[in-house]
């Protein structure tokens, strides 16, 4: 595949990774010139992104570059103060959380969010509490199944180990009808055999058409998984493109190393 | 005019009394992140000692106020770390359960009030009893002038503890952040109970004075626990200054409502200003509160 | 334990619980009928505050609605019957809480707290002035000396009380919510919801629950005045009953409200005065905090956790040096 320079609009080109552009469904997260201004600091800073049914792109960059915050806009917790976001067809920039997420938006936290006081299976359920009720107990049960927790299903969710409680998150996610999942390091720390469940299950999850962000400082995980990735750094993207682009490019590498002449 | 001007000293004058345990509430949360319900308890608890030592030993009631220092104070370092200890527990909700530890606190010394002191509103007369000071159009009970003097000593003296020795500055790094304090050197426990105590004293003296002006009896501790709530949450949970600025609006507001409304508004005035705040501007009309 | 064994002791109970004011006489009855009151305010307190996690600290504001609203609508001015009173109660209550839930349900923790606190403490200095509650001097009801109506009115808004709050809390997809958003309330808005209505709801709900025994408080009675009905220290009870049983748990208020009230009583029989009993409240409270932060259910939960009480971490922490 020829190595096309890749611009920081997210115009797509056809020779792009791991998909071709004929397999990639319709845009459906746009966001526009998105700004976010945190008193004088530009967290986000006019960045721009398309992001098309069935894809799975990676969102990297050092700490602080706002990722995580170009999440909270997205998802709700953070109203721009500049630009839109757009998302199923509608404009989303100033709906609440809970708005976003009915419409079809899943997302993990950065620090663990599980219901503590609550049982695994609890926390499946509640997840479903929304939409999907119908059903949700055979679901709970089957996803459980596919993560491997059903003998912790009646233990509080404090109680888990680090990785099991990953799992749960996940779970959560996965008991939601979601058609755009943010997760937020998701894979961090928890071992490698978890590991592997998450992605196969990425993976399974993204073939029912399912499009997947990911904030990830694993590049190994970025490489096997994505199909593009958007380079971050202090509120801005910087580039985007496939590994391999990513990789040559000397811009990514200050982002990450410092400034060097 | 006079009858405005008589009003707004006599705020004033109130104001300076309520922001003298106003402040060491603050300091309270700014440290060791409880919002002390028992505030009112250590200011009636200083009242009564003086009480007791002016009936039952005959004494000046000025000379209660060291006393209540090194008692109440004493108390509240003993106290100190087993609140430290709860609001930083790993068990569920240690914010809650702080609260509700420096509320059972503060019930405890309530109802052990009420049981060895009755209902009855006890008096504590000092060598200024009543006498007043003339300025021109307005008369001000020296009592009330010597009250104000002891808040702004106060005000003053923690104010240059905390920002001109060594000891004040690991005060504010530990009510900035506990952990990194710790990783300094900061004995942080011990750090919390020392300023637990400080307060408890400071309150307790307090509490003398008021006694002093006002009487007092086992009731009045909860009065004085909202008045902090008041200016603590007026001023900005944490901010000594807002809690002085806070204390003395309060003390205008007691004033002017009493006055031109009626004495029984007056706590309806301050209740619902308390709301409103909250609703509008929880960190204080300031900003500063955390 | 088995369903069956569960239905039984329910049958059981419930059979004890309707054959009471036979095996009693009119004075125990009374008291019988004081238990059930503050078990069912110690549930409504705990739908909003153990369910939802929102610490009200003037739940009495409730219950003086209620209160209020019998006593003013039997008195002369309007002459309702004693039933038709109870609705009005309810709406009342309910109305109030959805109106300042609205602002005051997005304040955190402690915040909330005060700020309920104020409130209740408005309304009370509010039937203080007003002349429609009659002032410092109170109201009366017209009187009904039956115990036996007092006792089975009381039981049945005790049972449905309890049989409400086991529904919706413990038993469907609302409990679900509810709990979620105590848990973390982000996460929640993040599975759709609506946590700002949720709240609302259950904070209604709970006003119209401490409404109900208001209403049958005032009846009972027969007179009240602000500090009896709007006073601190009725939602200081509700607050202890709760933390004593179990917060967050269903039958902890059950537990913590009896237990507390006979303590109560028997304080009141054998020493006359209860400032006493406000003593022995406020150590109650601080060794429930030390030693037994679950409350009573905690006590029968065999849970995971290594001891949650203070002691159990205070020996622990000597051995490691916890991270932040």
């Amino acid at each position: 595949m020829t190595a096309a320079p890749a611009s920081p609009d997210g115009e797509m080109r056809p020779e792009l990774g791991a998909r071709t552009r004929a397999e990639l469904g319709p845009v459906i997260l746009e966001i526009r010139n998105v700004e976010m201004r945190f008193g004088g600091i530009r967290a986000v800073d006019k960045v721009t992104l398309d992001i098309r049914r069935g894809e799975i792109v990676g969102l990297i960059g050092p700490n602080g570059s706002g990722k995580s915050t170009l999440f909270n806009v997205i998802s709700g917790y953070s109203t721009a103060t500049g630009g839109e976001v757009h998302f199923a067809g509608a404009e989303i920039t100033s709906w609440k959380p809970h708005r976003t997420a009915r419409r079809g938006l899943a997302r993990t936290f950065q620090i663990p969010a599980l219901f503590d006081n609550m049982t695994v299976l609890e926390n499946l359920l509640a997840a479903a509490a929304q939409d999907g009720w119908r059903g949700a107990r055979e679901r709970a049960a089957e996803v459980m199944g596919t993560l491997r927790i059903e003998h912790v299903s009646d233990h509080r969710a404090a109680d888990l180990s680090g990785g099991q409680q990953k799992l749960v998150e996940f779970g959560r996610v996965m008991m939601r009808p979601a058609s755009l999942v943010l997760l937020d390091e998701v894979t961090a720390g928890v071992h490698l055999d978890i590991r592997k469940i998450i992605l196969d299950t990425i993976a399974a999850l993204r073939k029912t058409g399912i499009t997947f962000v990911l904030i990830e400082h694993d590049m190994e995980l970025v490489r096997s998984v994505c199909d593009r990735i958007v380079v971050m750094d202090a509120g801005q993207v910087i580039t985007i493109g496939t590994f391999e682009e990513i990789a040559r490019n000397s811009e990514v590498m200050q982002a990450y190393l410092g400034r060097r002449a | 005019m006079a009858l405005l001007l008589q009003t707004l000293l006599n705020g004033m004058l109130i104001g300076g009394v309520i922001a003298s345990f106003s402040i060491g509430f603050q300091l309270t949360f700014g440290v060791l992140h409880v919002i002390d319900f028992a505030v009112g308890g250590w200011v009636v608890l200083g009242g009564y000692l003086a009480y007791w030592m002016t009936s039952r030993l005959g004494v000046d009631g000025f000379l209660a106020l060291p006393v209540a220092f090194v008692v109440l104070g004493g108390i509240g370092y003993l106290i100190g770390p087993i609140i430290y200890r709860v609001r930083n527990s790993r068990t569920a909700r240690p914010e809650l359960m702080a609260l509700a530890l420096t509320f059972g606190l503060f019930t405890l010394l309530r109802g052990g009030a009420l049981t060895f002191w009755g209902f009855n509103t006890r008096s504590v007369p000092t060598a200024l009893g009543g006498e007043s000071l003339s300025l021109g159009p307005v008369t001000v009970p020296l009592l009330r002038v010597v009250v104000f003097a002891f808040a702004v000593a106060i005000a003053t003296a923690l104010f240059l503890m905390l920002h001109r020795t060594r000891y004040g500055l690991a005060i504010r790094a530990t009510a900035e952040n506990r952990h990194v304090a710790g990783y300094m050197g900061v004995d942080v426990e011990r750090l919390s109970a020392r300023v637990y105590g400080l307060y408890a004293g400071v309150t307790g003296m307090a509490g003398v004075l008021m006694a002093a002006i006002y009487s007092v009896n086992p009731e009045v501790g909860l009065r004085y626990t909202l008045f902090a709530f008041f200016v603590a949450v007026l001023g900005g949970l944490g901010s000594v200054t807002g809690a002085i600025v806070a204390a003395l609006l309060f003390g205008m507001i007691e004033a002017v409502t009493a006055t031109y409304v009626g004495s029984s508004y007056s706590h309806l005035m301050i209740f619902a200003t308390l709301y409103l705040v909250l609703l509008l501007s929880p960190r204080g009309i300031l900003q500063r509160g955390l | 334990m088995p369903r069956w064994f569960s239905i039984l002791l329910m049958g059981v109970a419930a059979v004890a619980f309707l054959a009471l004011p036979e095996l009693l006489g009119p004075f125990w009855l009374r008291i019988a009928t004081g238990a059930l009151m503050w078990a069912g305010l110690a549930c409504s307190w705990n739908v909003i505050g153990g369910y939802a996690g929102y610490i009200d600290f003037g739940h009495s504001a409730f219950f003086g609605i209620g209160a209020y609203a019998t006593a003013i609508l039997m008195g002369e001015a309007f002459g309702w019957s004693f039933v038709a009173t109870i609705p009005i109660g309810l709406a009342a209550a309910a109305g109030v809480a959805a109106i300042i839930g609205g602002p005051t349900l997005k304040l955190r923790g402690a915040y909330f707290a005060i700020a309920t606190w104020a409130f209740a403490e408005m309304l009370l200095q509010l039937a203080n002035v007003l002349d429609i509650t009659g002032g410092t001097g109170g109201l009366s009801l017209p009187p009904f000396l039956d115990e036996r109506f007092f006792y089975y009115a009381m039981l049945a808004a005790a049972a449905a009380t309890y049989g409400l709050t086991w529904l919706i809390f413990e038993r469907s997809r609302f409990g679900l919510k509810v709990k979620a958003l105590r848990d973390h309330e982000p996460a929640a808005e993040a599975m759709g919801i609506n946590t700002s209505m949720v709240k609302l709801q259950t904070f209604s709900l709970s006003a119209a629950m401490a409404a109900l025994f208001g209403s049958l408080f005032a009846y009972w009675v027969t007179f009240i005045n602000p500090g009896s009905v709007l006073g601190g220290d009725i939602t200081d009870q509700m607050v202890v009953m709760v933390l004593l049983g179990g917060l967050g748990s269903f039958w902890g208020p059950a537990l913590g409200g009896l237990g507390l009230f006979l303590v109560n009583r028997v304080f009141w029989l054998n020493w006359g005065d209860t400032t006493a009993y406000i003593a022995v409240l406020g150590i109650a409270i601080v060794a429930v905090v030390l030693f037994l932060p679950d409350g009573i259910v905690g006590l029968f939960r065999r849970s995971n956790r290594q001891g949650s009480s203070l002691l159990a971490g205070f020996f622990r922490r000597r051995r490691r040096i916890s991270a932040p």
